[in-house]
């Protein structure tokens, strides 16, 4: 069995930086960061030693705050100063960035409290779900009856499958390639194709083909795309094509 | 006095299933009328007549609405419906879709530094996915939906909240600094 606790507030680790920042009167564009790292940690601790489980964002951000208090107390030679972006800069761009956002969102919060106390008139499919215990009061079995029976002729219907036996199998159309190779060495596929019925059998012939193929009793040779295939009997024919097939 | 053109108005909102607009209106009288006016003129008479409904502009159509004082028994009619709130992370989540569409979900959880999850969103409609970003891995866009403009009974995506400029917060904050130091001094 697992809690799910949420400390009331806090979003995300942005949230709770502009929550100190809130309230202490911090001016966002100049973070005193070593202070801000402090409390930030302080809550950090204060939230394992409560057993909640930190969500990983709110270690990254724990060090990125680090890895920016470092910066900041590295020295600098003076004449680079001006230079070197303030290390905070990229940290503050964020917090304006979701404080913008966040205020957006309490705005909405507000809209959404006046305008969930109008109705429309005409009831939109949100708005159909009555109180089941008020409206069910009419309903008989043979209402329900009624609705499960239009139910099941909504549903598709199930037509029978013919399963067809297979005339033809692998072992079967490698002996009939076998057999027209007997004339002639070479043959063209459409040759052979002319004489099956239909496309299964053309399928399993094509099969047939392809494991000859990779028993080395034939070779096949297309020259372009769509083009002939050609089918040519090899000099060796191996016997246990049979068995392996 | 109401005209019958005033009269097949309020008809018409009576019976659309959505917020009714101009064009639709126009095609059911077959003639092009002045519907701001004939709407302003049908809104007066729902408060003069004392009527417990008004019109409201929302989602670019109008619609007939409940007037706020009466929710406290349409509410007990629908139940717990009307009560359900959004939270304060699917609130930012949709301020920064509503500004931000077409907009991506990395985009989204770059802003609020956390991961967020959209499929609650797209349940309620409030949401949509409207294409894919060109790009690596070609990630889905989201966008705001026509119900999105219902629920916060906005008349369309220009009535949003107004974002607070940057330079705005900024010279808050030094307003606020000016404050402090002032205090300092004295």
């Amino acid at each position: 069995m697992s809690y799910n606790v949420k400390l009331n507030v806090y979003e995300g680790p942005l949230d709770l930086l502009l929550f100190f920042i809130k309230r202490d009167e911090i001016n966002i564009y100049d973070i005193p960061i070593a202070y801000i790292t402090d409390e930030y940690l302080n809550y950090l601790q204060l939230m394992q030693s409560l057993n909640l489980q930190l969500a990983g964002e709110f270690i990254l951000m724990a060090s990125i705050l680090i890895r920016i208090k470092v910066q900041m107390l590295l020295p600098r030679p003076e004449t680079e100063k001006l230079d070197i972006e303030d290390p905070r800069t990229e940290l503050v761009q964020m917090l304006v960035e979701y404080q913008k956002y966040k205020e957006i969102g309490e705005q909405l919060k507000r809209l959404e409290a006046n305008q969930s106390r109008h109705f429309p008139v005409t009831l939109t499919s949100d708005q159909r779900n009555y109180d089941p215990e008020l409206f069910l009061g009419d309903i008989t079995l043979i209402d329900l009856g009624l609705a499960f029976q239009q139910i099941l002729e909504k549903l598709p219907k199930v037509e029978p499958v013919n399963l067809e036996i297979m005339k033809v199998n692998i072992r079967q159309q490698i002996l009939f390639i076998r057999e027209c190779l007997k004339k002639r060495s070479r043959i063209r596929f459409s040759e052979i194709a002319a004489k099956l019925t239909d496309r299964l059998e053309v399928v399993v012939t094509f099969l047939a083909i392809l494991e000859m193929i990779k028993s080395m009793e034939i070779s096949v040779s297309q020259k372009d795309i769509f083009g002939e295939i050609w089918i040519t009997k090899k000099k060796t024919i191996q016997d246990n094509v049979i068995s392996n097939a | 006095m109401l005209s019958q053109t005033h009269r097949i108005v309020l008809a018409l909102l009576f019976g659309a299933t959505e917020p009714l607009t101009k064009s639709q209106v126009d095609i059911c009288l077959e003639e092009d009328i002045d519907l701001t006016q004939i709407i302003a003129d049908l809104n007066q008479y729902l408060e003069t007549e004392g009527l417990p409904v008004w019109i409201q502009l929302v989602a670019g159509g109008y619609r007939l609405m409940t007037r706020a004082e009466y929710e406290p028994w349409l509410s007990r009619l629908f139940q717990n419906k009307g009560k359900l709130r959004l939270s304060r992370s699917a609130l930012e989540t949709l301020a920064i879709i509503a500004y931000k569409q077409p907009v991506t979900k990395s985009e989204i959880d770059a802003i609020r530094g956390v991961d967020t999850s959209l499929r609650p969103l797209v349940e309620k409609n409030l949401i949509k996915i409207t294409g894919r970003q060109e790009g690596p891995g070609r990630p889905l866009l989201y966008g705001t939906t026509n119900h999105f403009l219902e629920y916060f009974g906005l008349a369309s995506l220009q009535d949003l909240p107004q974002v607070k400029e940057l330079a705005e917060i900024a010279g808050e904050d030094n307003l606020q600094s000016d404050i402090v130091e002032q205090d300092a001094t004295e």
